[in-house]
């Protein structure tokens, strides 16, 4: 778009691929974010120095925060997003619900306000009866969400989910609601100019969650008919509308078994799944996000959008499937990213980069299209099977589980998805299973074996030795400092 | 050598039958020979073709009796010595000592930073109980008690960073 | 022909094999331990332990006394991963392990071998002890051993485990060597056993408590490991071994296959330490982030926590680091830490291991406890050790450096060849409150509102000498560096300090205050 670019980076972040790739690069302070990527002050002393137009906040940290889009604003740096007033309104869940039901919108059951207090919360939660979610009145992206499935789990979580928003979003008010069971989360994509051109752009389905944070997400959904499309498609329009929403946004729905649908939010921000949209709309939504930010009219109308094919992504995240989703982090000494026809990978790994422990655990995006579902669904699998990480254990296990997997196959999800058909249990039997009969252990077997002769000293680097190993010969000894340089890391120990 | 898989528990014999300049070898495993040509070897990183077929091999962990590996990027442990292994983990099926044995250690299951400590010694704490609290990658995480008891020992200390398997408390 | 002294020979074989008999190695087993051929096999590299002394027994005349091939102890050379070593296992399922005569002269031999050859010497103990049976002879046996184990230290690398008993006269070999390993709940060390405690002082303790693993590697500090089982006793033995040389003479290897890069800068360090000086944290984060692939053996863990030691590399060299730990007594020095860093620091003079000191200590521990037992000797070691040293010595300040704590911690005038320092240094004479008391005594002392003075004139104190460049500007700190680059200068400077060469004056040995 010919427009120049300016990142920010924090102590960790210093040799992070947005640093390298824009034309100015500024630091904005130590690793902790409140130090760094929330420090709005700061942020806008060095948009000013270094005279920016625009700040395009990106998804989390202060991309839903209306006091930083106020900042902008006051500053004359425009926030390319919707207006401070729009945010305040979308952004307390609760004062966004009433607006919802006066406008016709459907919406969930639960608390009318925010709780104060753990006694109230547990009042409520006593009548709407267990299980219940606790969600944070500022959340988004599945953070400072709990279930409670009793009164003792309500008061410890109670105590960590306002922590834990308190840390990502500055700020924690918390309200009550009642978990629904076996339905989907259902997303349409919308975006609104300064003339009050609304547009959908179609629906996305992300009910593969695991505590309340996405995991998978694709569109077309399954379950979604043409009509039906377009009925909640124009809800979802009326809902921007109502709280007067500028550029892109995301209208979230849960949908029951019935088919009803109920508004939960409206995330105020691009959101992590939008290349999904974007490839089967063949739109580009951040270039749209500027154009919109900078004045110009939407370039399509609501017929001229279509939905082309299938598109599912991925969210790789550094952590153990194996080991309850343990966050690793470390180095990533090598990886090998997937490519091909209809595979894109949105990453800010290379080879020798570092995952830090500060931030959030999405490493990679992983997203497939196909003409069809399956085509879609294959190519993934195949990606997976290439996309090789060392250093860090990732999620790429249970996502070749899950496109394997007969339900997800036949379009039968919900957002207790991974629970109802013990997913992870299958993962790690499928795991073990690799090796289930004898051809299959024996080149590890000779592994072993050519192990063990090489940390005696006695193979070398592939080149061809002069002398066979001494299981059957007094053979020269090589110089004994060679013998143990090459393994340090195994003086015969583990890590 | 004797190696052992768990997987299929099975055990395998294996040798080195011949080993010539070109890398070429042939291994004989449970009374079977099998050609294998060395294209790859440094400390942890093997590459080779064995029996037709090419594998790639990252070594994770190497101990005295376990080698953990990575055949053509799926995990896979074997393991050497296995008769002498379960002797002793026979042994430790008995309670501990003194030394505390792991049905009385509370360890911590990621790696992360003490952020708070919700007990004392000497404390009282049913199954569920918040013992510590981690922060790792944005996530404030807790660690519970597995089990009704009361506190014998407090091992960690508020902003000690702890790795994964780490015991966190002693619980009598 | 020779065919029937060949079948001798095989049938002798054997019976050496078999060490005590099938019963006994069930016995063995069935306490989930590993018989001595077994726990060679452990150790050892495939196919590479040749035995010596196979067909030794003893010479008593006692008829009781069942004559065994090996006597109870197998002694030998292997590989641990490639690297030539001595090792002598003690075989409980033999006599119970008892030391005898003939056994001490096995000891001694393979001692002795190594010293010629340079190669570490390893031991693991599990042993009834002496043999009352052969009288003087048996303390005859241990005294021959010990004489081994000091004419050995210092020459050659000498580690012990602990896989049983060990009690009376025999644990001061494990003593004289330079690491121990204990495994839980298995390893006892002690010199007079719980009953004649009992008997004699009317005090009720269990084998564990007086002399088990965890004691000894808490309270003591007699153990510098404890090793959960003993496949991870194995496993730690051959971890020490890759940190350290073959002997006296040679160098630690260098890792050529060491991946983190040399120049490695880490913005973390630059506001890793909290804002407050008087907030503790753990070094140990420090560590990781400036050592090669943050790997970090550390030596004695749970004893005198207040200061961490251990190997690690840097730039693919072997190092022994040394720090405190905030996290503990705030860092302060006392007789126990001042014992082992002070006892590290020559293990790594001895076979040329490079020495790095982080500091952060407000000073020594007060208090009539410590001045009682001695903290005046025991922290003189520390000092003497420094000095003494030959080996390349860095040194970098990170926090507080206060008074004889500073200088004991490596300080330049000790002999260190580069000090750092970083930004955030405090090198003072006392620090800020105390110093404030003692100079202004009068004046607060008349005053109304000292606490207001008291407050103001610290700060005053901490800008005015709480810093590195007081220490910079008369050369005692070579430079002060910025956190993020500790790495690559620490690198840069072991690099160039590689080829020192250092001389002392002549003499027997010194006096250090033991």
């Amino acid at each position: 778009m010919e427009i120049k670019s300016v990142s920010i980076f924090s102590d960790e972040d210093a040799s992070s691929i947005h640093v390298k790739r824009s034309d100015e690069t500024y630091h904005v302070g130590p690793a902790s974010p409140s130090q760094s990527y929330l420090n709005m002050n700061k942020i806008i002393e060095i948009a000013i120095s270094a005279g920016v137009d625009a700040i395009h906040p990106g998804y989390g940290f202060l991309s839903e925060n209306e006091t930083f889009a106020e900042l902008c604003e006051k500053n004359n740096i425009i926030f390319i997003g919707p207006k401070s007033h729009a945010m305040e309104l979308t952004g307390d869940k609760m004062k966004c619900k009433e607006i919802m039901k006066k406008a016709g919108v459907p919406t969930v059951p639960g608390s009318d306000g925010v709780v104060e207090d753990v006694e109230e919360a547990v009042e409520i939660a006593t009548e709407a009866k267990y299980p219940i979610l606790l969600k944070s009145a500022f959340g988004g992206g599945g953070r400072g969400i709990r279930l409670a499935k009793n009164e003792q789990e309500l008061r410890q979580e109670f105590e960590m989910a306002s922590a834990e928003s308190r840390a990502a979003f500055g700020k924690s008010a918390l309200f009550v609601e009642k978990f629904l069971e076996k339905i989907r989360h259902i997303e349409f994509q919308l975006i609104r100019d300064l003339s009050g051109n609304t547009r959908h752009l179609f629906e996305r389905e992300c009910s593969i969650q695991r505590r309340h944070q996405k995991l998978i997400e694709m569109s077309p959904s399954p379950v979604m008919t043409t009509e039906k499309r377009k009925e909640v498609g124009e809800i979802a329009k009326k809902a921007a509308i109502a709280v007067g929403y500028l550029n892109a946004g995301t209208a979230e729905f849960l949908c029951d078994p019935h088919g009803n649908f109920y508004f939960i939010e409206i995330n105020s921000r691009l959101q992590v799944e939008h290349p999904v949209t974007e490839l089967v709309t063949g739109t580009d939504l951040v270039k749209l996000q500027i154009s919109v930010a900078n004045e110009e009219e939407l370039p399509f109308k609501q017929e001229d959008l279509r939905l082309n094919g299938c598109a599912i992504e991925c969210r790789i995240n550094a952590e153990d499937p194996l080991y309850e989703f343990a966050p690793s982090n470390g180095k990533v000494p090598y990886c090998n990213l997937p490519y091909g026809p209809g595979v894109r990978v949105d990453t800010y790994l290379y080879p020798g980069c570092t995952v830090s422990g500060f931030y959030d655990s999405l490493v990679a995006k992983l997203i497939t299209w196909g003409s069809t579902f399956d085509e879609s669904r294959r190519r993934m699998r195949n990606a997976l099977d290439e996309f090789i990480i060392d250093g860090i254990n990732t999620t790429i296990p249970l996502y070749k589980t899950i496109m394997n997997d007969s339900h997800f196959i036949n379009g039968d999800l919900s957002t207790d998805y991974l629970d109802r058909f013990s997913i992870i249990d299958k993962m790690n039997s499928e795991i073990k299973n690799k090796f289930n009969d004898k051809t299959k252990i024996l080149p590890g077997v000779a592994a072993v074996m050519l192990y063990s002769e090489y940390i005696k000293g006695n193979i070398n680097n592939g080149s061809s030795t002069s002398a066979p190993p001494s299981t059957f010969s007094n053979a020269a000894r090589k110089n004994l400092n060679n013998a143990n340089t090459s393994n340090w890391k195994f003086g015969g120990v583990a890590y | 050598m004797e190696i052992k898989s768990d997987d299929i528990k099975t055990i395998f014999h294996g040798e080195i039958v011949e080993f010539d300049k070109n890398n070429n070898l042939i291994l004989r495993i449970d009374d079977k020979k099998y050609e294998l040509k060395l294209i790859n070897f440094t400390s942890n990183f093997l590459e080779f073709i064995f029996d037709n077929s090419f594998y790639e091999i990252r070594v994770l962990e190497s101990t005295s009796t376990d080698l953990k590996i990575l055949l053509n990027g799926n995990p896979l442990t074997l393991k050497k010595h296995s008769k002498l292994a379960e002797i002793i983990e026979k042994a430790a099926g008995r309670g501990g000592g003194g030394g505390g044995s792991s049905l009385n250690s509370i360890s911590s299951q990621i790696p992360g930073r003490v952020i708070s400590i919700s007990i004392n010694r000497g404390d009282s704490v049913k199954k569920g109980d918040n013992i510590v609290v981690l922060e790792s990658m944005k996530m404030q995480v807790a660690i519970k008690s597995p089990r009704d008891g009361i506190i014998k020992e407090l091992k960690v200390k508020e902003g000690q960073s702890i790795s994964r398997n780490d015991v966190v408390a002693v619980l009598e | 022909m020779h065919e029937e002294k060949l079948k001798q020979f095989y049938e002798r074989k054997l019976t050496a094999e078999a060490g005590g008999g099938e019963d006994k190695i069930d016995s063995q087993h069935s306490k989930g331990k590993l018989t001595a051929r077994e726990r060679i096999n452990l150790l050892l590299d495939s196919n590479s332990f040749t035995e010596l002394d196979k067909f030794v027994t003893h010479r008593s005349d006692d008829p009781e006394l069942k004559k065994f091939y090996g006597d109870g102890l197998i002694t030998g050379f292997g590989t641990v991963n490639g690297r030539q070593v001595f090792v002598y296992v003690y075989d409980f399922t033999v006599l119970g392990g008892s030391l005898g005569e003939m056994a001490g002269k096995k000891v001694s031999k393979v001692m002795s071998h190594a010293m010629k050859v340079g190669c570490p010497v390893i031991g693991i103990l599990d042993s009834g002890g002496a043999r009352i049976q052969e009288g003087v002879s048996s303390l005859d046996g241990y005294g021959d051993i010990f004489l081994k184990n000091a004419l050995a230290s210092g020459v050659v690398p000498q580690i012990t485990a602990s896989i049983g008993p060990c009690a009376g006269g025999a644990v001061y070999s494990p003593a004289m060597t330079d690491f121990v390993i204990m495994v839980e709940n298995v390893g006892q060390m002690f010199v007079t056993g719980p009953e004649v405690v009992k008997q004699v002082l009317s005090q009720d303790v269990t084998f564990e408590e007086l002399g088990g693993a965890k004691t000894h590697a808490t309270k003591s500090g007699v153990a510098h490991f404890i090793a959960k089982d003993e496949i991870d006793c194995m496993d730690k033995i051959k971890t020490l071994l890759s940190y350290i040389p073959q002997n006296n003479r040679e160098e630690p290897a260098l890792a050529t296959d060491n991946i983190d890069d040399f120049n490695r800068v880490d913005q973390k360090l630059v506001n890793i330490l909290p804002e407050n000086p008087y907030h503790p944290y753990d070094i140990k984060e420090i560590i990781n982030k400036i050592v090669d692939e943050g790997r970090f053996f550390e030596i004695h863990e749970l004893f005198a926590e207040n200061i961490v030691v251990g190997f690690a590399r840097m730039g693919g060299r072997s190092v022994g680091l040394i720090a405190n730990q905030p996290l503990f007594l705030a860092g302060a020095l006392d007789i126990h830490s001042s014992n082992k860093a002070a006892r590290f620091i020559r293990f790594c003079d001895s076979f040329n291991i490079p020495i790095i000191t982080l500091v952060d200590t407000p000073g020594y521990l007060p208090g009539a406890d410590q001045e009682h037992n001695g903290i005046i000797r025991h922290g003189s070691k520390l000092l003497f050790a420094y000095c003494e040293a030959t080996v390349p010595k860095i040194t970098c300040i990170i926090g507080k450096a206060y008074g004889g704590a500073y200088i004991a911690m490596g300080s330049k005038n000790l002999g260190t060849d580069v000090n750092y320092a970083w930004p955030t240094a405090e090198i003072a004479v006392l620090g800020p409150e105390a110093a404030i008391t003692i100079m202004h005594r009068k004046n607060l002392k008349n005053s109304p509102d000292a606490v207001e003075i008291k407050k103001n004139l610290a700060k005053e104190y901490r800008n005015k000498f709480a810093n590195p460049y007081i220490a910079a500007e008369r050369g005692t700190i070579d430079l002060v560096i910025d956190p993020m680059e500790t790495r690559p200068m620490i690198i840069n400077a072991l690099n160039v300090l590689s080829s020192k060469k250092e001389n002392r004056p002549w003499k027997k040995h010194g006096n250090i205050n033991l």
